[in-house]
């Protein structure tokens, strides 16, 4: 099973990001502090570095998993949520709670930004009587990503300097100052979002052979479209609200983790998937606060450094097999 | 499982497609569906299993209409293979094939015994036992085409539409699947339906013929009443004579 091999990845770094970072604990300290929750170790654990590697995991993993979904879902590896625009979507709804002051949990403000972006995208890519081709879906998502991006921009111009910077510093996505609050908050959703997705898993291998022999199958096309693409907006929501839209981790965790693990099965896929996703976003995270000395990167800015080779590869490769 | 039609039309945005169809597709038999590019073969063999909902008209099930009938249940009495069905990146044959027990599964169920042996029983019909564990895109057309073909066996439908299956086959993979199909039909009592194009290899693997032309319905019946110069000049606008096939003693078109 290399599924294992990612296992062991996903340990190996959970322990690394809490040892490093601007300063670096010894290993004995971060045994002592987690064995008796005493010690410098385990204030530096339990208050900060703890709560940010615990976020990493859950909002990487939902984003990875929410990109598997879709990719599988349009048969594209292009369409992730970042790439369709889903997640500076959430992102906006979230910039315009904090410049309105409106007063609503985080996730809540982030999955209705995300399902209006995806309701939008896939409003101004229909077209009567024809099945919406998926790179449609991909071009329109792209623009509604630019839109999006530049009405957050805009809206911070206006926000008072310190608001500003905040918010500017949430929109690249940014695990800083993160608390268990937020780990609670990434984990119980996605908890359940998981198991939301593995039961519909089924359903989305039927899919994959075609809407004819699926529906001839006994699936409900439609519908189950729908719960697959809603379970998938919600997922990426779920990431967005406590770390940001950051970019390319959705978009790289299903390719990645189908490469460690060999998984080919649909949930198999699913679960390397979310795997990929937290080790991304965790390992970005703490190469963001520990390269350089004295400053902490948001860590959308290091995915946006390893995604956007990720993506002009991508890019050229689909171009290869004819497909843009 | 007897399928009919009854006053069927079906169209796309408002282009009538087939207009006030009435057939019957007799139960227990092989039946083939024939006719020129774009006359509404694939319009038809879709409807009749439900993926399209016609304008007007029903089709009967053993008198149960299908378009308001329960998909998953229907999906286990009547199975289609579409005419371009997708497959999976780096599918195996057998995980193929395993796809088609769908209908039978309950949500989250485990894999059964019986699920097993229907898809060790579809492989078996077509011959491909021993590819079972290879990708599915390291087979031969004719070997991907017969892999479809276990899928929809391994539905366990005594009803099976199927749009083209020998498209894209050399002579000896076509006589290969259709009489594969012919021997399902003598040995299960299976019906089938499928669409042809290959005039001489449907009257040879068929009981029954439906020959369609652009204005709709031409003939049905046994090959040897169907397939005549008249029809043939309706359906197609061709030019032919229809001689005894040497071979067989069914009629063979000769076109002019
Ligand atoms: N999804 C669709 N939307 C609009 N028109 C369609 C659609 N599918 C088919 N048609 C039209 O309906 C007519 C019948 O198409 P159909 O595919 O049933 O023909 P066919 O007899 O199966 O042809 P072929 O032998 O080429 O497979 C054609 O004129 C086609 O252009
Ligand atoms: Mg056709």
């Amino acid at each position: 099973m290399r599924g294992a091999l990612l296992i062991i990845l996903l340990v190996a770094g959970s322990v690394a990001g809490l040892l490093w970072g601007q300063v670096a604990l010894a290993p004995g300290a971060l045994w002592q502090g987690l064995v008796t929750g005493e010690g410098p170790a385990a204030l530096m654990i339990g208050t900060i570095r703890g709560p940010r590697v615990g976020t990493a995991l859950g909002a990487g993993a939902v984003l990875g998993l929410s990109g598997a979904l879709f990719q599988t879902l349009f048969r594209n590896p292009l369409a992730a949520p970042d790439i369709l625009g889903f997640t500076s979507g959430a992102g906006l709804a979230v910039v315009v709670s904090i410049a309105f002051g409106l007063v609503a949990p985080m996730p809540l403000v982030a999955a209705a930004g995300g399902i209006l972006a995806a309701l939008l995208v896939t409003g101004i890519a229909w077209r009567r009587g024809h099945r919406t081709p998926p790179l449609s879906i991909i071009l329109v998502g792209l623009g509604m990503g630019f839109f999006t991006s530049a009405l957050s921009n805009f809206l911070m111009t206006l926000l008072p300097q310190a608001e500003a910077a905040e918010a500017q510093r949430w929109v690249t996505g940014s695990l800083a100052a993160r608390d268990w609050g937020h780990v609670a908050q990434v984990w119980l959703p996605g908890a359940a979002l998981l198991l939301a997705a593995l039961g519909q898993a089924r359903l989305l291998e039927t899919l994959e052979l075609g809407d004819d022999l699926a529906a001839g199958l006994g699936l409900r096309v439609e519908a189950v479209r729908r719960g697959l693409a809603a379970t998938g907006v919600l997922l990426a929501a779920t990431g967005v609200a406590v770390a940001g839209p950051v970019p390319f981790v959705a978009l790289m965790s299903g390719p990645l983790g189908a490469r460690i693990t060999g998984a080919t099965s649909v949930a198999g896929r699913l679960l390397a998937a979310a795997g990929a996703g937290a080790l991304v976003l965790m390992l970005a995270d703490l190469v963001a606060r520990s390269a350089l000395p004295g400053i902490q990167l948001p860590v959308g800015v290091m995915t946006g450094i390893l995604g956007a080779p990720y993506l002009l590869w991508r890019l050229s490769r689909e171009m290869d097999r004819g497909k843009l | 499982m007897s399928l009919t039609a009854e006053a069927l039309t079906i169209g796309y945005e408002g282009r009538t497609v087939i207009d006030g169809l009435d057939l019957e597709i007799p139960e227990g038999e092989v039946t083939a569906i024939l006719g020129p590019n774009g006359c509404g073969k694939s319009t038809l063999l879709k409807t009749l299993a439900r993926l399209i909902e016609p304008a007007s008209g029903r089709v009967l099930l053993q008198g149960d209409d299908i378009h308001a009938s329960h998909s998953g249940k229907l999906a286990r009495r009547l199975a289609i293979l579409p005419q371009d069905p997708l497959a999976p990146d780096g599918i195996t044959v057998g995980d193929l094939v395993r796809r088609g027990r769908t209908p039978w599964r309950g949500f989250l169920s485990p894999w059964r015994e019986e699920d097993a042996a229907a898809c060790a029983r579809a492989l078996e019909a077509v011959h491909l036992t021993h590819l079972a564990e290879r990708p599915l895109n390291e087979l031969s057309g004719g070997q991907r085409q017969r892999a479809w073909i276990a899928l929809v066996l391994a539905q366990d439908t005594p009803l099976l539409l199927l749009d083209e299956p020998t498209t894209f086959l050399d002579l000896v993979h076509q006589l290969e699947v259709l009489s594969l199909l012919r021997q399902r039909n003598r040995d299960t009592g299976l019906t089938v339906v499928s669409v042809l194009h290959d005039l001489n290899m449907a009257a040879r693997f068929s009981d029954v013929l439906v020959l369609l032309g652009r204005g709709g319905l031409v003939a049905t019946g046994a090959p040897e009443t169907v397939l005549t110069p008249d029809n043939l000049e309706r359906a197609f606008g061709l030019a032919a004579r229809v001689e005894p096939d040497p071979v067989t003693g069914k009629p063979m078109v000769c076109p002019l």
